[in-house]
């Protein structure tokens, strides 16, 4: 009884005091040791990463629901739209095989390095996204267990989607490349001229990232321009496609140049990602 | 103690659901703030205390999940629930226009909080843009499910409130 009426008597104000200092000391120790408490996260997760999983199946299940009895119509459009460009595709694959074809015998005959290595891969999918407006990270279900580390890159349709910041035993969290506070060194994938691609909560909205710094020496940037990351990335693989210019104009300093990007990877429905198991070799790593 | 376990079960299924259901559509579209509704509505309906708990357990969610410094947004939460819990001397029935309008206010701040430490200072000096992309339409959301769920939220607390009174009335028969 006693121990009640003393625990009433505690006053909010000497509660938001203490929970206060307790705010400030971890702000402070993850301010401080920049290292993040992965522990702590750890084993928080295990209470909310299984239900996430399983909520976000059954919301997957039901929004398939909702939206094939929403656009039977669009569907059938869409479907010849496809059909035609899969001819198109199916074309187009063709030649490539007969181009691939040439390029190993050449590679062969000149004894070339493959440049661009077959990274090996493994699929997830995005299980939760940031609660919040502001940032655009996201988990997805794979962890340490199946061989994801920090810093892995993340690509979805053919491009790029982002990169792990932390993981957990079975979660990652994936900070992805639209988001306010990413920077990528990328390069024009023709000239290998070099800018920088950092994402912009102002112009996501109209599903376009920035690029800046761009030194377009041969003049040849022009709206459709592929993006890919740069060989001099620390964090990004070599030749991973970002995106595709969608405006390019001139800084005051005729100079370089800067725009906007639409990205390859599709923002607004992401489901599933790829990870490639393979990290930058970089100064500190090799 | 009873209370406290509900509520923090409330919170989390907030977490849950704001995480995955309301994020299912897009990345880019704005999502509700359910964990600023329940803080708001918890801390309205019980005061100062219970806001204080309820804004710190919410925060500590999205800083242990997805923010890069640990405690900023228990912080924040922490200092909206405190201040929400000032007016919980004038709730007195399931009228929703008070949180509605406490949880439009109280959201404005935190994101406009949120745009100064992130985004100004970062150079992000675009503000209108932001206000109309980001805070204007989470604030109506944030409103809207303040409107569908607060009944929700009330009833628990009723019926919370119902069975402490009767189990503080038979400990008192007892003695």
């Amino acid at each position: 009884m006693k121990k009640s009426r003393i625990s009433i008597k505690i006053k909010s104000r000497h509660l938001l005091v203490a929970l206060g200092i307790l705010c400030f000391i971890m702000i402070l120790g993850t301010l401080t040791t920049s290292a993040v408490p992965s522990p702590i996260r750890n084993a928080a997760s295990m209470f909310v990463t299984p239900f996430q999983n399983g909520v976000n199946r059954i919301g997957t299940v039901m929004n398939g629901w909702a939206s094939g009895f929403r656009n039977v119509r669009k569907l059938k459009n869409e479907n010849e739209e496809l059909q035609a460009r899969i001819d198109e595709l199916t074309e187009d694959n063709n030649r490539l095989i007969q181009c691939q074809e040439e390029l190993t015998r050449l590679e062969e005959l000149y004894k070339l390095d493959r440049e661009y290595p077959e990274y090996t891969k493994v699929a997830a999918s995005v299980i939760a996204k940031d609660p919040g407006n502001w940032y655009s990270t996201f988990v997805i279900n794979k962890g340490k267990a199946d061989g994801l580390a920090v810093n892995m890159n993340v690509i979805s349709g053919g491009g790029l989607v982002g990169i792990i910041t932390e993981t957990g035993d079975h979660w990652s969290s994936v900070r992805s490349i639209i988001d306010d506070e990413n920077n990528i060194s990328a390069m024009i994938a023709t000239t290998s001229d070099t800018c920088i691609v950092s994402g912009n909560l102002a112009s996501m909205s109209n599903g376009r990232i920035d690029f800046s710094e761009l030194r377009d020496r041969g003049n040849v940037v022009e709206e459709g321009t592929n993006i890919v990351t740069s060989s001099i990335s620390t964090q990004y693989l070599t030749g991973i496609l970002i995106g595709y210019v969608a405006e390019v104009a001139e800084d005051s300093n005729h100079l370089t140049k800067y725009g906007t990007i639409i990205p390859a990877a599709d923002f607004k429905n992401i489901r599933e990602v790829l990870v490639i198991q393979e990290l930058k070799q970089t100064k500190e790593n090799s | 103690m009873k209370r406290k376990g509900i509520m923090l079960l409330l919170i989390w299924v907030a977490f849950i659901l704001q995480s995955t259901v309301f994020k299912l559509q897009t990345f880019t579209n704005v999502s509700p703030n359910l964990l600023l509704m329940m803080t708001v509505s918890i801390a309205f309906m019980q005061g100062k205390k219970e806001g204080i708990l309820a804004g710190f357990a919410s925060g500590l969610f999205l800083d242990l999940f997805f923010g890069s410094i640990l405690g900023i947004y228990s912080l924040l939460y922490m200092l909206l629930g405190y201040a929400v819990g000032h007016f919980a001397s004038i709730y007195f029935d399931e009228d929703v226009t008070i949180p509605v309008i406490l949880v439009t206010v109280g959201d404005f701040l935190l994101n406009f909080i949120i745009y100064i430490g992130g985004f100004l200072l970062r150079g992000r000096v675009a503000f209108p843009t932001y206000l109309m992309q980001i805070i204007l339409p989470e604030m109506v959301f944030t409103s809207i499910m303040t409107l569908i769920f607060y009944r929700l939220i009330y009833r628990i607390n009723h019926m919370l409130s119902e069975s402490e009174k009767e189990e503080r009335q038979s400990i008192w028969i007892r003695d």
